[in-house]
């Protein structure tokens, strides 16, 4: 890297010689820059024209932006969305900080993005029809002239050191202090509803019941980046394992907890649900720990074979209502069952067969409490539900979908790829038959279908079928995507990895999944876009996501009647901006994991 | 690739494992998602089985109201997230009269496709999205349908400019292009008419009606038709001077009367409904609104209004409902023209002189008497 950053002369001259070299090196390519040069600029004006006409009301996304966030998730609560999204930007930086996120970014190339943004900015503002309001132009102009003067002097120092880098950390402080600078003093209006009756004041700046939260957590998140950062190596290991299982349950916990406030039946609690978790927790661990002895491998078999015919006759004694018992009571055995069936392979030193005690314990725990809540009413006050609406839905949707997605599509490609023929089967009729049915029948299938199939008593909310029936659907086409992956791995591996004696599941988590998941990365990441996008599907079966409140609950108020334009460019503007971080975040993960290879 | 007995063994209780996990996955994150925690055996009750949905409203609590959720006026939500408009009002007051709270509701936002299934099925307890009442759908198999809220019809809007008054006459757009949203009864009304009155017309339909009123203002069609509540309100919104766009003919060509809709079959949840719209109508009569309530209780407006109030009598207590149950409808939600005011007014629409003035002013409002 640093070889070919000395290689360059002085920048100005290489600037005038790229210039030369790339754009006017032949009549021809002078054309073509004109030629191109011309169709931006008229593309951009048409596209600034339709986004800024004269009738199009660009309060009515201001005014509803409370809709467009969450929809109708009661005022005198907001505190609670306040708080789930500051944990969630928090732990992302503490993500960053933990995980040493530095990538090196030399003032040369910074100096030539400052540049890039600053020509686009003032092309926009240049080609903003007159229609347009004032404070974005006057806005646009101030970003591209700090913008300009920033690359100058990047450029400046860059020519006197030029493998010059700066840190991450500083990029961000001073994007953020940057962000909170515009978000306090630039006027762009202050748009809202107070009692039912909507009002505008252009000049302000924005509601101080935005900027004043934001600031706060801002703050909080450079002081957790810089935090973790500075952690010893010792303490950024624990930090690293506590973030991983935030990362798996702590969203589940802000959505169900958090935001939904389930109203505790305290009494109900402490009488069923804590000696039930503890039961299972401890009961099971012991179990599991006892078990996990390489010299008790049959024993194990046989418990898991006996707790699986027990934990399937719980279920089909459900279906048919032969007796009682607590749902969450079958999920456990069931789980129970699976994980001492496999205990076997994970066999192994008294820490070892603790660990996996304690893993056990605490993700029954996790999953007793969070059914617990799911299925406590909640003290919200909403007169429309589901209680997600607008962004939350599609970043709550979209996220879980495909955290579910992921293992089980593993499990399918594994399945698929398997020597056994039956395994072989039956992932295949899995797979074929939900990629060969759309999307919107399976949503369908889950609403209004699943509840006749469910057990007596059972009932599940739309908002579950549709995580339900989603991930379902993704992980069939997911599954098709790791197979891909898994049969770049050549026949060599395998060879090897028995040769050194691994058990078959060793070599698969070890071998096989590391080096096939590489190779999928940019179509798993393509089927998370595909996913993210396609959570406006479930306007159709009735939830308030970003596509319908644009498309048809902000149109229909009085004041901004078939204001459609404005709601949809902004909401394309959310997909492109989500949709494309996540391609970006891919293409950085491919170059790590590239270079781990070399 | 030779394997041994033992590895095969440990490889079919593996992948016997894997599925498991995918099995558990199916079944468990639906589960995991909602299930319930009561036990099977202590089962909820299919409320609806005995008491009828009454019962089963006040077990609950909480009134479900099927509302559309995007009709301007109608029902939409507000930019606070509340559901407003003259048919969310009635869920309301519904709600107001069955469990005293006009809070009490929990609006469903229904598509028209899948609206009457709701009513059939019992997901909703009333339907209030603004739905014309017809002998198809009346005698459909079932559902009911409760008193009038409001009379549409259906009119015509032109352009001013091109010649067009509010007394023109549906004969008049003989050769113009003629602009509706497709797939609804306006198509067929616009196109059974013309051929009766023998004009040529140029039918173009839309997908939805915020196209239609665009290619109106970007000058594609001559002429938009719906019923005549949607026109008025494109009209006071985006209207771009001041009587630049006129409706015609003054009385609509044809006949849509709006009003809950309910499960059929169930006299007691009928006449709780009826009743509840009929309260806001003799209230309106009487001229007592929100404030007049409790004078109209002591007997300031007469003794049909005491009757009605819960001042005496057991008008309501024979219904299954509270003995103020509608003295609570006209303090927390209001009476006909408080509604109006609030919801329609706003839009442009006016109610003098039109079919929902009440019956002693020429109009269409008529309730029985409360005795």
């Amino acid at each position: 890297m640093t070889t070919v950053i000395n290689a360059n002369v002085s920048s100005q001259k290489s600037w005038f010689k790229w210039v030369r070299d790339n754009l006017f090196s032949s009549v021809a390519g002078t054309i073509q820059t004109f030629a191109f040069a011309a169709l931006v600029v008229v593309v951009l004006r048409w596209l600034l024209g339709v986004a800024f006409a004269e009738k199009n009301d660009w309060t009515a996304v201001a005014t509803n932006m409370r809709l467009l966030v969450s929809y109708n998730y009661p005022l005198s609560q907001f505190i609670r969305i306040w708080v789930a999204a500051g944990v969630l930007l928090v732990c992302a930086a503490a993500s960053l900080g933990a995980w040493r996120f530095d990538p090196a970014l030399t003032v040369k190339r910074m100096a030539r993005t400052f540049y890039s943004v600053a020509v686009v900015a003032a092309l926009c503002a240049l080609l903003m029809p007159s229609s347009a309001p004032g404070v974005l132009v006057r806005t646009l102009w101030l970003v591209s002239t700090v913008l300009a003067i920033a690359g100058f002097a990047a450029s400046a120092v860059a020519s006197k050191r030029n493998n010059l880098t700066v840190s991450f950390g500083a990029l961000l402080t001073s994007s953020v202090v940057g962000l909170l600078a515009i978000l306090w003093f630039v006027p762009f209006g202050n748009y809202g509803v107070v009692g039912g009756s909507p009002f505008a004041n252009p000049g302000d700046t924005v509601a101080r019941s935005t900027k004043e939260p934001w600031t706060v957590i801002f703050t909080l998140v450079l002081f957790t980046f810089w935090a973790s950062r500075a952690l010893g190596t010792k303490t950024v290991a624990i930090v690293r394992s506590a973030l991983l299982a935030f990362w798996l349950v702590g969203p589940a916990f802000l959505i169900f907890v958090v935001l939904r406030d389930p109203a505790f039946d305290w009494q109900r609690v402490w009488a069923v649900d804590v000696p039930l978790a503890a039961g299972f927790a401890f009961g099971g661990g012991l179990l599991v720990y006892l078990l996990a002895k390489p010299t008790r491998s049959s024993l194990a078999r046989l418990v898991g074979v006996a707790l699986s015919a027990f934990a399937i006759l719980n279920w089909v004694a459900g279906f048919f209502g032969w007796y009682g018992m607590l749902q969450k009571v079958r999920i456990s055995m069931l789980l129970l069952a699976i994980l001492v069936l496999i205990l076997p392979a994970f066999a192994g030193s008294q820490s070892k067969r603790l660990r996996i005690a304690v893993a056990w314990g605490g993700f029954i725990l996790v999953l007793h409490w969070l059914i617990t809540a799911i299925n406590t009413p909640s003290t919200l006050v909403i007169s429309a539900p589901p209680f997600l609406g607008g962004f939350t839905l599609t970043f709550a949707i979209s996220y879980y979908v495909v955290l579910a997605s992921f293992p089980l599509g593993v499990l399918l490609a594994l399945a698929r790829t398997s020597d056994l023929p039956l395994f072989r089967m039956m992932s295949t009729a899995y797979i074929e038959v939900f990629r060969g049915v759309p999307l919107i029948t399976i949503l369908f299938l889950f609403t209004v279908m699943l509840p006749l199939f469910l057990p007596r008593g059972m009932a599940v909310s739309d908002l579950a079928a549709v995580f339900a029936g989603y991930s379902i659907f993704s992980a069939a086409y997911l599954a098709e995507n790791v197979r891909g992956g898994l049969q770049s791995v050549r026949q060599g591996q395998y060879e090897a990895a028995n040769a050194l004696g691994l058990t078959v599941f060793q070599r698969t988590l070890l071998i096989v999944l590391p080096q096939g998941l590489r190779v999928s990365i940019p179509n798993l990441v393509g089927q998370g876009i595909a996913t993210l996008k396609e959570t406006s599907l479930i306007a159709i079966i009735g939830g308030f996501d970003l596509l319908r409140i644009a498309n048809s609950t902000i149109p229909n108020q009085p004041q901004f009647l078939g204001q459609k334009r404005p709601g949809l460019l902004f909401i394309a503007m959310v997909y492109f901006i989500l949709a494309y971080t996540m391609s970006k975040s891919s293409q950085r993960l491919e170059r790590r994991l590239d270079a781990g290879r070399m | 690739m030779r394997i041994d007995g033992t590895k095969k063994t440990k490889r079919v209780l593996g992948l016997a494992a894997a599925f498991a996990v995918i099995l558990g996955a199916c079944g468990g994150g639906d589960d995991a998602a909602e299930a319930p925690t009561v036990t099977d055996a202590e089962e909820v009750e299919l409320t609806s089985s005995d008491g009828g949905i009454l019962a089963a409203v006040q077990e609950r609590g909480v009134l479900r109201c099927g509302v559309s959720g995007a009709a301007v006026a109608f029902s939409f939500t507000a930019a606070d997230g509340s559901m407003n408009g003259i048919d969310a009002d009635y869920c309301r007051a519904v709600a107001a009269a069955v469990l005293g709270d006009a809070t009490a509701v929990e609006f469903v936002s229904l598509t028209a496709a899948e609206r009457f299934t709701a009513v059939q099925t019992g997901s909703i307890d009333v339907l209030m999205r603004n739905s014309t009442w017809t002998q198809s759908r009346d005698t459909d198999v079932g559902m009911d349908f409760g008193p009038t809220t409001y009379f549409d019809g259906q009119q015509l809007m032109a352009r001013a400019a091109d010649g067009f008054t509010t007394s023109s006459q549906v004969s008049d757009v003989d050769g113009a292009v003629v602009c509706t949203n497709a797939g609804t009864t306006t198509e067929t009304n616009i196109s059974e008419l013309a051929s009766v009155l023998g004009i040529k017309i140029t039918l173009t339909t839309f997908e939805d009606y915020d196209q239609v009123t665009e290619a109106f203002i970007a000058g594609t069609c001559d002429v938009i038709t719906t019923d005549g509540s949607g026109l008025v309100g494109r009209k006071s919104v985006q209207e771009p001077s001041k009587g630049a766009w006129v409706i015609f003919p003054a009385t609509p060509f044809s006949k849509e009367p709006l009003g809950p809709v309910y499960a059929q079959n169930d006299s007691q949840w009928a006449d709780v409904v009826n009743w509840t719209v009929y309260a806001t109508f003799i209230a309106d009569e009487y001229g007592v609104g929100s404030d007049e309530v409790s004078a109209a209780a002591a007997g300031d407006f007469g003794p049909e209004m005491v009757r009605l109030m819960g001042g005496e009598g057991e008008l309501q207590t024979v219904m299954g409902l509270s003995a103020t149950a509608f003295a609570d409808v006209i303090t927390q939600v209001g009476n006909y023209q408080q509604i109006w005011d609030r919801n329609l007014t706003p839009v442009g629409l006016v109610r003098e002189g039109s079919a929902n003035a009440l019956w002693n002013k020429g109009g269409l409002l008529y309730a029985p008497p409360a005795r």
